[in-house]
């Protein structure tokens, strides 16, 4: 084995092709896959069920996709989010506090009857947007002015936005006719329509305009470029004249309203009322989704959809193979690792054999 | 040992990354006894071959034969059992480790010491045989370039080199520090290592080395010649292939005052020197030339006039307007420019396009498209111009800059900043790290552009550079200018005194 990789040799790549980042993305998946479903075969599911109930059912069928699709609405949204502040070096990892900002956002104005029934829906999502962007506003303007960390400051307001979750659903806003700790639910014309196939819901239309906005604006405007320029090179950006804080200020502000409407998105598109589940896990998919997608929109889009595939089919295992938690968190994970594994030959060429000297 | 015996040769090496070709079958053979320089321009694989002998690089082809049996070297540690040791250009210390601690780190086990009292001793006991005056206990990141050049130099021979390698020793040293390193490969060689001293300096060819090999383009042009037998323009014609003409001296002008500077202070966050009470004017159409050590406040006298760095006192006059508190964007429509010291760092994004990168300023102050959108064909278009224009090698409108050689990057970010409407041209040691073509023709961009009326502030801890070009010199040392004359009343030695504070 030591001499394996004592005979390999790494090169490192001077560019690298889009086709060959789409086979990187293509095997990853693939090895992932293999290595999923040997797990699935070790914890006793049989090979066929696999195939036939799992694989066909998620990826093969009406219901299967539209469930996929459903989860990756809000991934979609999450993904934007993390790519806009972490492609300018702003580390959010406090994007979970931002999705539960913007479900608060959301639900207050149901909850308050704000506005005329006809434009609530509305509302309610701008507000969603505006929460999100709301709480990362504090530690975008602390790291501009003081330099404070901008991971500690996301990742502790999360754990304070979701106390608050915690209070308003223990009192104020505890639906009266339910023993849960849930928000009474939003009335019909609170909540998104269906688009008519299966329970997919008009979210999609939000994440899809999403996905070709952020396209606009991050490659193909201005402040686009002022973006890139600031996250390659944020002392030459400076140098060369760039609005380097608006540039910053903007971008993250608009990680933290995607990532609200996500919350927004959720609570009107499946949930119809704010409870204590909803934001939980979207940090680690998002930063997942920028990172794979390479905090481009159009790939973002792409990931989002296989998460969701994922994260779905994750789902079906639970509830019909009665498989733990941690068998499918398990089985996520490791997809998600070769995914990101293979691209490391995106970056470096593999030689074997060493040139031995004549 | 014996004079004269082969101490280290390589054959016929090979060596390329990922399809590019560094090395050409290039040979290279040093005796026990001699300093032998290895001389080339930028690229032309000087260090990629000492990294193969080093053990840093494993060749394609080729053999390595030390004191005249094959070896096969796989790793640096291999290279140290077998006597060869590299001072590298950037050094490999803990910076936050003392001296002592840095010795234990890599030493320690070779030389069987445990503790740092051992440690202090070993390195006492080198420094004294050798004549190096080091504290052992100094942290290491608080310590001049030269001193822990010396470090370095100590760890190499406590590791028990004999065959030495100087990758370009003197690169960010002073004159009088370079002096003492190269006269010290001369000690080392006479006492029986050999010494191979990596430079693109003519002189230290001429005046410190024994023999010389010179390599271009991966190949080695020259191998091992008597150093006696070869002058200056001899070596430079087989390091660059031609000859080139010198750049001459812009003569001073009699051009109105482009930028006036009255006691500026700026206050340096990082703790370092600032700049004191400095006042200076640039006419246009002349270079004024400020040499200096590094780190004696070129850099925030750099940044306050750009824009960067906040005055704390004093003003800043360009073509009688205040900009003292002006942004960048409003300095650049008045025409200022600049190219700092480090292009990499502040003055191109390596991982965007050739084309991004020479719009960059322009976008910044509003041009290429509207508000909202950008125009990428008309930036691709004047991006074509201007490589061709300035013969930009490997350059192609989408292409990453970090492709570009370090010449070429230059040239790029001259081009961006030598437009027309330029009016003052701040220039940042605009020839560190390049090779003498290169040079010559950043120098030459520079010189026509001064000539079509442009003031130019030229910044640099070149003296050779500064003396070439500047119409008038002023020498800056801890913070403040100690001395301003006409370029022709300037002497090395007189400039030399006045930069170490001799004045």
């Amino acid at each position: 084995m030591l001499e394996f990789f004592r005979n390999c040799t790494l090169i490192r790549r001077q560019d690298v092709s889009w086709q060959l980042s789409v086979q990187s993305f293509a095997g990853g998946l693939a090895l992932g896959f293999t290595l999923a479903v040997t797990i699935l075969l070790i914890s006793g599911v049989s090979l066929s069920s696999i195939v036939s109930e799992f694989v066909v059912h998620v990826f093969a069928d009406s219901a299967g996709l539209a469930q996929a699709t459903i989860r990756a609405i809000p991934l979609v949204l999450v993904g934007l989010g993390a790519a806009a502040a972490i492609k300018l070096q702003f580390w959010n990892i406090g994007i979970e506090g931002q999705v539960w900002a913007g479900a608060i956002a959301a639900t207050a104005i149901a909850f308050y009857d704000i506005g005329p029934d006809s434009t609530r829906l509305f509302i309610m999502l701008l507000a969603a947007f505006a929460g999100g962007a709301a709480w990362i506003a504090l530690p975008v303007l602390l790291k501009i002015r003081y330099g404070v960390n901008e991971i500690i400051m996301t990742l502790l307001l999360t754990y304070v936005v979701f106390q608050i979750v915690e209070h308003l659903l223990f009192g104020a806003w505890q639906d009266p006719s339910a023993s849960f700790p849930v928000s009474p639910r939003y009335e019909e014309f609170e909540r998104l329509t269906r688009i008519g196939w299966e329970t997919v819901h008009a979210g999609i239309w939000i994440s899809l305009a999403c996905v070709a906005l952020m396209w606009l604006l991050m490659e193909r405007s201005r402040f686009g470029y002022y973006a890139t320029a600031v996250g390659e090179n944020f002392l030459a950006a400076k140098a060369t004249g760039i609005p380097v804080i608006s540039t910053v200020v903007i971008s993250v502000l608009l990680s933290g309203g995607l990532a609200g409407l996500a919350g927004g998105v959720i609570a009107t598109g499946t949930e119809y009322r704010l409870t204590q589940f909803l934001g939980i896990g979207y940090t680690f998919s998002g930063i997942v989704i920028a990172f794979i997608a390479r905090f481009r929109p159009v790939y973002v889009l792409v990931v989002a959809f296989v998460l969701g595939g994922i994260y779905s089919a994750g789902d079906t295992l639970k509830v019909f193979y009665s498989l733990s938690e941690a068998i499918v968190v398990l089985i996520e994970g490791t997809i998600l690792l070769s995914v990101l594994s293979m691209e490391f030959f995106t970056r470096y060429r593999v030689r074997f054999g060493k040139a031995q000297a004549a | 040992m014996n004079n004269q015996s082969v101490a280290l040769s390589l054959r016929n090496i090979t060596k390329s990354f990922d399809g590019k070709p560094a090395l050409n079958s290039a040979s290279f053979s040093v005796n026990w006894g001699e300093v032998h320089a290895l001389l080339g321009e930028n690229g032309a694989g000087k260090s990629t071959i000492m990294n193969v002998a080093a053990g840093i690089y494993y060749p394609d082809a080729g053999e390595l034969h030390v004191n005249g049996e094959k070896q096969i070297i796989h790793s640096p540690a291999e290279a140290t059992r077998l006597g060869i040791g590299m001072v590298h250009q950037h050094f490999r210390l803990v910076k936050r480790f003392t001296v002592g601690q840095n010795i234990l780190l890599c030493c320690g086990k070779q030389l069987g010491i445990s503790t740092q009292r051992q440690a202090t001793d070993a390195i006492e006991s080198k420094a004294q045989e050798i004549g190096f005056d080091v504290r052992t206990d100094a942290v290491v990141g608080e310590l001049s370039i030269a001193e822990q050049q010396r470090v370095e130099i100590i760890k190499v021979l406590l590791l028990g080199a004999k065959v030495v390698v100087l990758d370009e020793p003197t690169a960010v040293l002073t004159d009088q520090e370079s002096r003492a390193v190269l006269e010290f490969a001369g000690r080392l060689a006479k006492i029986g290592h050999a010494v191979i001293l990596i430079t693109h300096k003519l002189r230290e060819v001429t005046s410190y080395s024994n023999r010389v090999t010179v390599m271009r383009r991966g190949s080695t042009v020259l191998s091992g010649a008597d150093t006696s037998t070869l002058d200056a323009n001899k070596l430079a014609r087989y390091m660059v292939g031609e000859l080139m003409g010198r750049v001459q001296t812009v003569k001073k002008s009699s051009g109105a005052i482009c930028l006036k500077v009255s006691n500026l202070s700026v206050s340096d966050i990082g703790g370092g020197i600032g700049v004191k009470n400095v006042s200076l004017s640039v006419n246009h159409g002349e270079i004024l030339g400020i040499v200096g050590v590094g780190g004696n406040g070129q850099q925030q006298l750099a940044d306050a006039l750009t824009g960067l760095a906040p005055c704390s006192n004093g003003q800043i006059h360009l073509q009688g307007e205040d900009i003292t508190f002006a942004p960048v964007t409003s300095r650049r429509l008045m025409g200022m420019r600049a190219v700092p010291s480090d292009r990499f760092a502040s003055g191109l994004i390596a991982g965007m396009t050739v084309s991004e990168n020479l719009s960059m300023t322009s976008i910044a102050t509003g041009r290429f498209g509207n508000w909202l959108f950008l125009n990428r064909d008309s930036m691709n278009q004047e991006a074509e111009l201007a490589i061709n224009q300035h013969n930009i090698l490997g350059a192609s409108p989408t292409r990453p800059v970090k492709l570009l050689s370090g010449g070429n990057a230059q040239k790029l970010l001259l081009a961006r900043e030598l437009t027309e409407d330029a009016s003052v041209l701040i220039v940042h040691s605009p020839t560190r790290g390049l090779d003498v073509k290169a040079c010559h023709f950043i120098h030459s961009l520079i010189k026509s552009s001064v000539e079509a009326g442009v003031a130019c502030l030229l910044i640099s801890e070149d003296l050779e550079e500064v003396l070439t070009l500047s119409s008038r010199i002023a020498v800056m040392s801890r913070g403040t200018i100690v001395g301003e004359f006409p370029a022709s009343e300037a002497t090395s030695e007189k400039l030399g005194m006045l930069m170490m504070g001799h004045a």
